[in-house]
């Protein structure tokens, strides 16, 4: 049998995924997350840094689809993000659900970058916790 | 006579961290005691003891997965003004602020004057300590002796609660 | 019993496959920072266990450990098991929905059945064909793109990657029987039934490397056909293990009276 793999492009059209991997058990004793929040991208090979920190540096230019999800360290520990705060002229993220389930992501594209770094914060609901616990620290977007 | 007595505090820890209280549910204590304890289940607990019994506390997450221990088991003489037995609970009490623990716990002062351990809640190694002790020959018949059970939560201000609601009563 | 220990094992499962290594592209996490885990979120992370032992020198506590693989970037793990087959039956039954809907009408004049029907089939998307090596976990799924849509083949450039499977546990820890691991099923609902677990003994104190051998999937073309194709990769992490003895919280010694004070509640001053 002669089957041969022909690996597919696939840079081009995918959303740069942000994750935050959130120690929710950290954050609800600490009542912060500072310590307790890892942030990651997929587009390290773009030029992205600062991964694992709380202060991730996500490289993203003007068009570029965003999508931010969250992960909880224990795995029985619910975690989302409320909101995400960001100057609503670089970008206007909005709140979805993966189709057929409750789980939530946020996706935004991106309107504009400049020569400065756009900070944003994220706000997380955890646990059984009513108000939500804003990142200490922000990200951000750094433009090309 | 059964030997030992086994008390088990089960703690929702997230949801525990949540509300910051031990209330609604969050924490529900049972023994496998001979004598009939009474208020299974709830953290009102009274085990029925004999004296010369061992008793054992031991704490459990209800998922498995978070880290919760016993920080602290004291009994309030009948002046209620300074705790027995180990506590270096002060730096918790302090970042515990007012009003943080669920209602039937008290605030702070009535315990927490014991010797200050040197070593903060993460170098404490909690997952060493055996609660274990002898029912004491002393006790009163049919007299509730309330204890408080203080427990550590991972690590943080608010990670310290504890509730005085449970008792050891001698048949 | 003892607190169960976690590792979650995040991998930048696209840049892994374009670069052919988990070197860079592994985040590691576990549960056990307060027990002194070292470079958590970081590809080098080192697990403290802390065991305990009694006077006698026996173990006192079994510490498990369990390994959550997922794939960053991804439909998430939280989403219930079997998401990708659930979205593939939706979408049949919305394509076939439409396709009665598209019978009825073909009667009317000018409809254009032929698009019609190319527009549902792409909605329909793209059903993977699934080797011998990749059935049953993935056998009968959809394609879906990052958000948990259905994608058609020629849509397949945002596809979600499946989540990293953990192959093999094996190395320094395995061989000096530091830890005893196996895989297991569950109804474990965020890791799709199978897990890696090990029981650790504790009794020997010191810092042991370990091998994960994680297999990855590429969506790859294949005589006309989509399939995942498994990528083998490995990864090494490290167990710092310590032990000490038990102690008596009350009398910090043996086994004592209980502290209960002489005068019995309300009778005092």
């Amino acid at each position: 049998m002669t089957t041969k793999a022909k690996p597919r492009e696939t840079a081009a059209k995918r959303p740069i995924s942000i994750t935050a991997v959130v120690d929710a058990v950290g954050a609800l004793a600490a009542g912060d997350t500072q310590g307790h929040l890892y942030m990651y991208d997929t587009n390290r090979a773009g030029g992205s840094t600062g991964f694992g920190t709380e202060e991730l540096r996500t490289r993203a230019r003007r068009g570029d689809v965003l999508l931010w999800n969250c992960l909880a360290l224990e795995c029985e520990a619910y975690v989302s993000i409320e909101n995400i705060l960001i100057d609503p002229e670089v970008c206007e993220p909005v709140r979805k659900v993966y189709p057929g389930t409750d789980v939530s992501y946020w996706t935004g594209t991106v309107k504009k970058t400049g020569p400065e770094p756009v900070a944003y914060r994220i706000a997380f609901k955890l646990g059984t916790r009513d108000e939500p616990i804003t990142a200490t620290l922000s990200s951000s977007l750094v433009g090309q | 006579m059964k030997s030992q007595v086994n008390i088990i505090a089960v703690v929702d820890v997230i949801g525990a961290l949540s509300i910051r209280g031990l209330h609604d549910g969050n924490l529900c204590m049972v023994d496998d005691g001979p004598f009939g304890s009474s208020h299974q289940g709830t953290a009102d607990l009274v085990t029925i003891v004999k004296p010369g019994q061992v008793v054992s506390w031991t704490a459990l997450a209800v998922d498995l997965q978070t880290p919760v221990e016993i920080k602290n088991i004291s009994f309030a003489p009948s002046d209620g003004h300074a705790a027995h037995g180990r506590d270096h609970a002060g730096q918790a009490h302090r970042d515990q602020g007012p009003g943080m623990g669920a209602p039937g716990v008290h605030g702070q002062g009535a315990h927490g004057q014991g010797a200050h351990h040197e070593q903060d809640a993460a170098g404490e190694k909690l997952d060493l300590d055996v609660w274990t002790g002898v029912v004491p020959h002393w006790m009163t018949p049919g007299v509730p002796y309330q204890y408080r059970i203080e427990f550590q939560m991972y690590e943080g201000a608010h990670s310290v609660m504890r509730v005085e609601t449970p008792a050891l009563m001698c048949q | 019993m003892p607190q169960q220990l976690a590792i979650i094992v995040l991998v930048d499962v696209g840049n892994a496959l374009a670069t052919s290594t988990l070197e860079g592209n592994t985040y590691l996490f576990d549960n056990m920072k307060l027990h002194g885990s070292e470079n958590q979120g970081t590809g080098e992370l080192v697990t403290a266990i802390h065991g305990s032992y009694w006077s006698d020198g026996s173990q006192a506590s079994e510490q498990v450990l369990n390994w959550l693989p997922y794939s960053l970037g991804s439909v998430p793990p939280t989403v219930p098991r079997g998401y990708e087959a659930d979205r593939a039956r939706q979408s049949d039954e919305e394509a076939l929905a439409e396709l009665h809907d598209l019978a009825d009408r073909s009667s009317a004049a000018g409809a254009d059945a032929a698009g019609e029907l190319n527009r549902i089939r792409r909605k329909t998307g793209t059903r993977l064909k699934t080797t011998r090596r990749t059935s049953g976990r993935m056998s009968g799924a959809k394609i879906l793109d990052v958000t948990g849509q259905v994608v058609a083949e020629d849509g397949t450039d945002a596809h979600s990657h499946p989540a990293p499977v953990i192959t093999d546990i094996y190395g320094e820890a395995v061989d000096a029987k530091i830890m005893y691991p196996a895989e297991y099923g569950s109804p474990d609902m965020v890791t799709d039934g199978w897990y890696w677990s090990a029981t650790v003994d504790t009794s020997r104190p010191g810092t042991y490397a370990y091998m994960m051998r994680v297999q990855l999937h590429k969506l790859a073309q294949v005589n006309g056909e989509l399939r995942w194709e498994p990528v083998n990769l490995t990864y090494s992490s490290a167990l710092k293990i310590s032990s000490e003895p038990r102690r008596n919280a009350f009398t910090k010694a043996g086994v004592g009276p209980l502290p209960i004070p002489h005068t019995p509640p309300g009778q005092g001053a």
